[in-house]
């Protein structure tokens, strides 16, 4: 007769099974995740659950906030007035000229019988928080699915683009910013409408011109804006500027890294745009993986 | 586990010869049982800690990894593996990783503390922190790995690791705060020793 272990030593499962059920546990729901997106609902449903936690630790963080810019001094609101105030009237003439130009431009576009650009529903969103994660930067905004914010949204600042929306909550949503590895985007050169793609780089903080010929027309200093050829970026959106072109002789591409135009601050107002991704004509030739590049990465 | 305790308190000797080599620490106050009310508190304070907006500054530790290495290397039969995976997908989903990825890291973190768990209470709180570093560190690389198997590693993920170390100097205060209510004196009555 077999006799077990009297109740006074009985410990239950021992730890070393309980790590090897855990471990298994988490790397299946890991290769899951990476693999397919069968795990959202569960996503959604459990940040659902922690939302209204979140959104509670936020307050004493902007109670701060609010408390520091209540004492900020008279100096620095008159000239942020004067700088202000200053922008405005040079942008007035631009903006007297813009109404004129896009007057004529709808006629000239109207004689030439294209398309008109259509503009997107925009939506102002407050950034909520950084997620603490040293591999990858997003952003989490206080707009999700709920507000008609989709997956693949641009998102852009006053200043240029920042990234795109990654992933959707019903509450909130994650930004992926354009310097990550994994993101790319059609961009332009103004100067000379030279098409490439802006991939994130290998250096923080920056973005690579892949698959440039080493004699490119590019040099330090051009601004790149967007293309819009993938229809999901309107076209002529300030990616950055051009901060340096590497020519290597042996290399048949040349090195170029581009310095973000958009800033990525906590706590900042960006603008999601709505676009629905116009369907793109079917490419002539189909070799599979005919998918663009910058909705791939919306799959991740 | 209290009862060795209580012998050490008391002075006895009898146990063996290796019991007295306690290189001159003070004999331990026997602590009162910890109440379950308490630990799952200072977990969720754990949690509230890390849902915190930091920002990316990697000088703020996981204060819910500490909790919970606390509680396993101190109460190892209260706090679960289970408990530690539920924790890591919640945190999975607030930092927008791959699901499973903190759940790995938190299960490994536990395991890591049930093993060792005697031999650091053996130690002063001090020492103790060199135990818990590596600990850290495993529970930390562990999601590295995981990040750089799926290939979403970029920049310059190390500099997250100086999180482990920053734990690892908690780790005295962390004692000091979630022992304080064990250590309060069983009665008020003053005439009577400890």
């Amino acid at each position: 007769m077999e006799y077990g272990p009297p109740p006074l030593f009985n410990q239950g499962v021992s730890a070393r099974a309980r790590l090897a059920f855990f471990s298994f546990l988490a790397v299946l729901l890991i290769v899951i995740d990476a693999q397919v997106n069968a795990l959202d609902t569960i996503r959604v449903g459990v940040s659902v659950m922690l939302y209204p936690l979140q959104r509670a630790l936020l307050w004493p963080r902007d109670a701060l906030e609010q408390a520091g810019r209540y004492v900020t001094t008279v100096s620095s609101l008159t000239r942020d007035n004067e700088r202000l105030r200053q922008s405005g009237l040079e942008h007035a003439t631009l903006l007297l000229q813009d109404a004129q130009l896009r007057l004529e431009n709808a006629h000239l576009r109207q004689l030439q019988g294209l398309r008109e650009r259509t503009s997107a529903k925009t939506q102002i969103v407050q950034v909520l928080y950084e997620p603490r994660d040293h591999f990858t930067r997003k952003l989490v905004i206080d707009h999700g699915s709920a507000d008609g914010v989709r997956a693949g949204n641009p998102v852009i600042d006053e200043l240029g683009v920042v990234g795109q929306v990654t992933r959707v909550f019903p509450m909130v949503s994650e930004v992926t910013v354009l310097t990550e590895r994994d993101q790319s985007i059609p961009v332009e050169v103004v100067r000379n409408g030279l098409r490439c793609i802006a991939f994130g780089g290998s250096e923080p903080g920056t973005l690579v011109l892949r698959f440039l010929a080493a004699n490119a027309d590019v040099i330090s200093g051009d601004m790149v804006v967007t293309s819009g050829l993938d229809g999901l970026y309107p076209a002529g959106l300030p990616v950055g500027t051009i901060a340096r072109v590497e020519r290597d002789v042996k290399d048949q591409f040349a090195r170029v890294v581009v310095n973000p135009a958009g800033g990525v601050d906590a706590n900042g107002m960006l603008v999601v745009l709505q676009v629905t991704a116009a369907p793109l004509p079917a490419p002539p030739r189909e070799d599979g993986h005919g998918e663009h590049p910058a909705r791939r990465s919306t799959h991740r | 586990m209290r009862l060795w305790r209580l012998r050490r308190a008391n002075g006895d000797t009898t146990a063996g010869a290796h019991t007295t080599v306690q290189r001159g620490q003070p004999p331990k106050q026997v602590l009162r049982p910890v109440s379950p009310v308490f630990i799952w508190a200072t977990l969720a304070a754990g949690l509230a800690l890390d849902l915190t907006p930091w920002g990316r500054t990697p000088l703020v530790p996981d204060f819910l990894a500490l909790g919970l290495v606390f509680w396993n290397v101190h109460q190892p039969r209260r706090v679960g593996m289970g408990a530690a995976f539920v924790f890591g997908l919640l945190m999975d989903v607030h930092n927008g990783a791959l699901f499973g990825e903190h759940a790995l890291a938190y299960t490994l973190l536990c395991y890591g503390a049930i093993a060792l768990h005697r031999r650091i209470l053996w130690l002063p709180v001090l020492s103790q922190s060199l135990y818990v570093l590596p600990l850290l560190l495993v529970a930390q690389l562990a999601s590295a790995a995981v990040r750089l198997w799926v290939g979403g590693g970029s920049g310059h993920w190390w500099v997250g690791l100086i999180e482990s170390v920053v734990g690892a100097l908690l780790w005295p205060l962390v004692t000091w705060i979630l022992l304080a209510p064990q250590r309060r004196p069983i009665s008020r009555d003053e005439t009577r020793p400890l």
